[in-house]
């Protein structure tokens, strides 16, 4: 009985993370409601995708959800007039998988759960316009578009075994944290032929690595610099600092990120595009990633055409 | 023994209820002996050996081309996709899963549904590898099977409700059980399937009657195994002795190596036999080392989860390739000795055959055209003499837009992939359902993962040759010969079942369930279930006739990553049926 009656809390749990998402596929059938611009104004809500438990970008608290992302979404629903509702988004192996499970196709247990927009989608033309061995575009069945944010990677560490972190090549002789199947994971694993390999500590996510910080089984974590900064905004880790060492040969120093949407709704995407625009131009954008302890990075989508004056802005230089 | 009245007397009703029923319970000597009975089929495989041989020879070669089909059965719903279930048959009921973690009580005379139970899956799941599940176990009273959400439930043969669930791992975590569990001496042992990340494999010994554990034994060097009594976790030994032989860093932790696929249990060495998945992560360049107990075959004690031996196909795995195929069980005699040998056939294209008292290396030799990735196995020990060029490269080394192509052959889809052989009595020959395929791999000049910039690697099928992708191969374990082969322009993807009538029977996705003469390969009948055939065939006698039973309902792996073979197959439509022959009484004798 008490395994039966543990199950059904279980049960309720999930429920309750999934329950303040609506259900408005075709239960007939069995596909996903077709959710033009149009059909979202009259309906009164904008279904916002975001990964579940990823702190700072998207996340509950108390069964209600949080987040840089999320903070974006309601903005966007409040623009459009209409209510946020959130879609919550379990991560697939890689981009493409989570592409087709929320925008644009249905995963093939929940093929009615789809986003209307989804955010924290790489913008990036190259990924964009990939084409497969047969000359197909890949990513032909969604959009990518309105970067809000420039992400990077970022080292914290523990001043009292680190006295700082000059290169990665530290982390030969020290261990560190990282989230497994990440590029911190493959970097720090294979980098300087492999002679850091053996102090990679692994763990589910960045908070779990800070805990392991905090008990002195690593000096330092790589994560991305949102998860680093919210994290070293938590009281329990107020004696780890920032490391202001580069990441030689990663690949993918800083990239920008943005939302996408289905193909064949393009006049939702440009709507929302307006938004967001507005949104990094005046600055708003860099004082809700402020307001949440974030540093923010104008995305290199701006960089490329704004002032210096109107930079600055972004930036939330006054 | 509690020697209070309360206990004796709950023992005393036990044992009455346990003779009521008992007519109709399937004991542990019940599975014991299903290879010898013909009336029933009562363990994944045909008898816990895995050969899938029946003794019944009513059906043969004679008269093959007479048998019809009796009866089909929908499982129903709109989710049709890969059955790739072995129906059970226990005094004229088949039991039966389908996709998506459902089970089916049939009358195995009319086809009429008795019971169907479907579990709930809960919101969100996303299962790392498919929707299939492989069949099911019975034990006394109870209907065995594993969910996609990883758990084991037993349900009542008759009323089909649970008598018990337990969670086997966390479905949250990336695990999942889509194999048949088998028992053994009273315990439903089972492995787990699990995605790429931070997992670790397991098999695990549940009691049959109470779904207590009973023992757990990690399949990756590092973690202990424990041994439950009284409801206390006991220690039994750390898999491979100790963490960091085999492995960099702390790696081991996060293994993978998961034994997805079940296992088969040898009562001559009193071992179950289980075989391994891939080692994580997937850049094999990361982890220098054998990474154990990866891609190996375990022999592992039956009571308490004692590794007794293993033997490795691939060390330091790059290619995906699986170790996961099941290890049959068979003699065979040299110099007038009977040697205790057993066989199976990898992903990475070669056929082995070990001696399964000690794991020794007795032969191999490849069962597929080609073999790109080794040159051949070292002839004492069995271990792959990598080729040259033949390892996906370093993503991290990566210069450029796209990197190198490496062609690897058999592609990870694998020589063989899940689906079991069988091993003929009669003729000695293993018949090996297998594909022709190749793969290029590259790393992605671009990739990214949760909203962040990652290292991926792409990867393209690619069928070996224009007309055929499945073969279906006589193979002899004595000398690697290939007796006789029959090509199938699709892959294959179905189990394989051959009988004392001289039969091999097997499915295609075309659709059809076919039989061929074991000696020559001959095909001798086919007949279309409508849907391609993923599931393994059964047979067995009732009321005086051969009946031969298979799932039919096209899906698997092959639609999901199939690449440039979606051409042969995009058009094959996905189903849900079991489809049940038999060879009327007044044809056995006939010509």
């Amino acid at each position: 009985m008490k395994v039966l009656s543990r199950i059904l809390v279980l049960m309720l749990l999930c429920q309750v993370a999934f329950a303040q998402e609506i259900d408005d596929g075709d239960p007939l059938l069995n596909r996903p409601a077709e959710r033009t611009y149009d059909i979202i104004r009259e309906s009164g809500y904008l279904k916002v995708g975001v990964y579940e438990n990823f702190p700072p970008y998207s996340y509950q608290v108390d069964g209600e959800p949080r987040g840089i992302d999320v903070e974006v979404g309601k903005r966007i629903a409040e623009e459009m007039g209409v209510e946020f509702k959130v879609h919550w988004i379990v991560p697939d192996e890689s981009l493409g998988d989570d592409l087709r499970n929320n925008v644009w196709k249905g995963h093939y247990l929940a093929k009615r759960r789809l986003a209307d927009v989804m955010m924290r989608v790489p913008y990036d033309k190259q990924y964009a316009y990939m084409q497969d061995s047969t000359g197909e575009y890949i990513n032909e069945q969604v959009v990518l578009f309105g970067p809000y944010q420039q992400e990077t990677w970022q080292i914290a560490f523990n001043p009292e075994t680190l006295d700082g972190v000059d290169t990665v090549a530290k982390f030969q002789y020290h261990p560190i944290g990282v989230e497994i199947d990440t590029l911190p994971d493959f970097y720090l694993s294979s980098g300087l032929q492999g002679r850091m390999r053996d102090q990679v500590r692994h763990y589910p996510n960045v908070r779990k690595a800070f805990e392991a910080m905090r008990e002195g089984t690593v000096s330092a974590v790589m994560g991305m610099r949102a998860e680093i900064d919210h994290e070293l905004g938590h009281p329990e880790n107020e004696e780890f600092r920032l490391a202001g060492n580069g990441f030689p040969g990663i690949g993918k120093q800083v990239w920008d990120v943005g939302m996408a949407i289905k193909h064949t709704h393009r006049q939702l995407g440009y709507a929302i595009e307006a938004i967001i625009s507005e949104m990094v131009k005046s600055g708003e954008m860099q004082s809700l990633f402020s307001e949440l302890g974030l540093r923010y990075g104008v995305p290199q989508y701006y960089r490329e055409f704004l002032s210096d004056e109107a930079l600055a802005k972004a930036e939330g230089q006054p | 023994m509690r020697t209070n009245k309360f206990g004796i007397r709950i023992a005393t009703s036990a044992l009455a209820l346990a003779v009521s029923y008992g007519a109709h319970a399937v004991t542990d000597e019940d599975i014991m002996n299903d290879h010898k009975t013909p009336g029933d089929i009562v363990s994944y495989g045909m008898g816990t050996q895995g050969q899938r041989y029946s003794i019944i020879d009513d059906l043969n070669t004679n008269n093959v081309q007479h048998l019809q089909p009796v009866w089909a059965f929908s499982f129903g719903s709109e989710k049709m996709r890969g059955q790739e279930s072995q129906p059970l048959i226990k005094d004229g009921v088949m039991y039966v899963t389908a996709s998506y973690s459902r089970v089916y009580a049939i009358d195995a005379r009319t086809g009429e549904e008795i019971w169907q139970y479907d579990a709930r899956l809960p919101d969100g799941i996303m299962p790392c590898c498919d929707v299939v599940n492989r069949g099911v176990a019975l034990y006394d009273d109870k209907v065995i099977f594993g969910t996609l959400d990883a758990k084991l439930v037993a349900l009542n043969k008759d009323t089909g409700k649970p008598m018990w669930i337990k969670k086997v791992a966390d479905y949250q975590a990336g695990y999942a059980i889509t194999a048949a569990p088998i028992v053994v001496k009273g315990k439903v042992i089972t492995g787990v399937s699990g995605g790429e990340f931070g997992i670790v494999g397991k098999v695990e010994a549940y009691d049959a009657n109470t779904g207590e554990l009973v023992w757990t034994r990690p399949t990756v060097e590092g973690h202990m195994g424990y041994v439950y009594k009284d409801g206390k976790a006991v220690e039994a030994g750390i898999s491979g002795g100790k963490p960091g032989q085999t492995w960099p860093g702390d790696m081991w932790k996060n293994g993978g190596a998961a034994p997805w696929l079940g296992g088969t249990y040898d009562p001559d060495t009193d071992s179950l036999f289980f075989g391994t998945g891939n080692p994580a992560p997937w850049n094999s360049h990361l982890r220098p080392g054998d990474n154990l107990f990866s891609s190996s075959r375990l022999a592992i004690d039956p009571d308490d989860g004692r590794i007794k031996w293993h033997f490795q196909t691939t060390p330091h795995d790059g290619w995906d390739y699986d170790g996961v195929n099941e290890l049959i069980s068979f003699n065979y005699q040299e110099n007038g000795k009977t040697i205790k040998a057993a066989a199976t056939a990898d992903r990475n294209g070669f056929f082995y055959v070990l001696n399964r008292e000690n794991g020794d290396f007795i032969r191999g030799f490849p069962f597929v055209d080609k073999i790109t990735w080794a040159e051949g196995l070292d002839p004492e020990t069995g271990r792959p003499i990598f080729a040259e060029g033949g390892r996906p490269g370093d993503p991290s080394a990566m210069e450029g837009n796209k990197g190198e192509v490496v062609v690897a052959q058999p592609a990870f889809l694998g020589g063989k992939n899940w689906m079991p052989m069988a091993f003929s009595q009669e003729t000695g020959l293993f018949y090996v359902p297998s594909n022709e395929w190749s793969m290029d791999i590259w790393n992605e000049p671009v990739s990214y993962k949760k909203g962040a910039a990652f290292l991926g690697a792409g990867f393209t099928i690619k069928p070996a040759n224009e007309e055929y992708i499945g073969v279906l191969r006589a193979m002899d374990p004595k000398t690697g010969e290939e007796v006789w082969r029959y090509e199938n322009t699709a892959p294959l993807w179905g189990g394989v079942m051959t009988t004392a009538g001289n039969l091999v029977f097997t499915g295609t996705p075309e659709g059809y369930l076919k039989a061929f003469d074991a000696k020559t390969g001959e095909e001798l009948y086919k007949f279309n279930t409508g849907s391609g055939v993923v599931g393994t065939p059964v047979t067995w006698t009732m009321d005086g006739e051969q009946y031969v039973s298979v799932a039919s309902g096209w899906g698997g792996a092959v639609p999901l990553w199939g690449g440039e073979v979606a051409k042969v197959v995009k058009d094959f439509n996905q189903g849900g049926m079991v489809w049940t022959f038999k060879l009327p009484k007044d044809r056995v004798a006939s010509n």
